[in-house]
């Protein structure tokens, strides 16, 4: 008797485990992609293969975070440009992003599927802080989510300036993408 | 040749000189570091350790420094684009050293096991403090060096 009582016990345990477990989504290795809209000489891009985020599926709260150092441009000297003029990464060597999957409820996390997910937060980049809202796309599939969204900025919103000599080379408009591939963050029970 | 003429071939290799480290400096891509020499040697334990203690602290000493850092591999991860990245660290930490690998460099980085012991040569670009997902430094444009 008190083996079976013991058992369900665990079994109980182990079901609110799993449920709990199901809630949250993650990566270390999230692609977010810069490029500037227009640079008529040059390919102004760069991609960090490195940032974290994070997905509450039951809330639908969404976190990334990025090392600014980390963005790996083509080009040695414009990857210095980048750090040391524009976004000053030894001062401000993070980037964030706090926001919310306003429309989670249309989400069906455990079918597999495309959804539109309409992404609404706060980026903080050099030290700003600013609202930014996009669509994006959720893509269920196979119990892995895959996150997709483009989200469109002014660089001088973030107190990033261009030096008026290369303003025409380097637009004040830069599109940041987020390419994440969230796997199930399992309970850590140490 | 006359004074005025070897002057005027002066200045002109001069500037040509210039035009062309000007034309190589602007496309100087981003050093291998297959070659490259480390600027410091850290164990990955000592090295997450010291950013935990006091990160602005561990930024000024190894921000943008090629580091060789050794280790225990806890995991290899291939993301869903193909990109290896090595976690170096001890099992009962949940902080790590995760390094980007080089995409030029990573089949090394595929025949790793965990548990493995190996020193991972790269770029220091941070470190991110998570209580939830366990803190990492992070490196990117790794190479393997050895492996024992």
């Amino acid at each position: 008797m008190k083996k079976r009582f013991l058992f369900l016990i665990a079994l109980f345990a182990s079901i609110i485990n799993v449920i709990q477990a199901q809630e949250k989504f993650y990566t270390k290795t999230g692609k977010i992609f810069f490029k500037c809209t227009k640079s008529p000489l040059e390919k102004i891009e760069a991609v960090n293969k490195s940032s974290i985020c994070v997905l509450d599926t039951k809330t639908g709260n969404m976190e990334f975070a990025v090392l600014m150092k980390g963005f790996e441009f083509e080009k040695a000297l414009m990857q210095e440009h980048f750090n040391e003029n524009y976004v000053e990464s030894d001062k401000f060597p993070k980037s964030d992003f706090k926001g919310q999957i306003v429309n989670n409820s249309e989400i069906n996390y455990s079918k597999d599927g495309t959804y539109t997910a309409k992404v609404k937060g706060k980026l903080q980049m050099h030290g700003e802080s600013k609202d930014v809202e996009t669509s994006g796309a959720v893509i269920i599939k196979e119990g892995k989510i895959f996150t997709n969204a483009l989200f469109t900025v002014l660089l001088s919103d973030y107190k990033i300036s261009i030096p008026s000599l290369a303003s025409d080379k380097i637009s004040n408009t830069v599109n940041i993408t987020i390419d994440c591939s969230l796997e199930l963050l399992k309970n850590q029970n140490q | 040749m006359n004074a005025k003429k070897k002057i005027f071939i002066a200045i002109a290799v001069i500037i040509i000189a210039a035009l062309l480290y000007g034309y190589k400096e602007y496309n100087r891509k981003n050093k291998d570091l297959v070659n490259a020499t480390a600027d410091i040697q850290m164990n990955a334990v000592e090295l997450t350790a010291a950013f935990e203690k006091n990160e602005k602290e561990a930024n000024g000493k190894f921000l943008d420094k090629i580091i060789a850092v050794n280790g225990k591999v806890k995991e290899i991860n291939k993301d869903e684009k193909g990109y290896y990245t090595v976690v170096l660290g001890e099992d009962n930490n949940m902080s790590s050293v995760r390094c980007s690998m080089d995409p030029a460099h990573q089949q090394k980085a595929a025949s790793l096991e965990k548990n493995n012991v190996v020193a991972v040569k790269g770029m220091c670009t941070g470190f991110n403090a998570d209580e939830l997902l366990g803190s990492d430094v992070i490196f990117n444009r790794c190479v393997i060096q050895n492996k024992n």
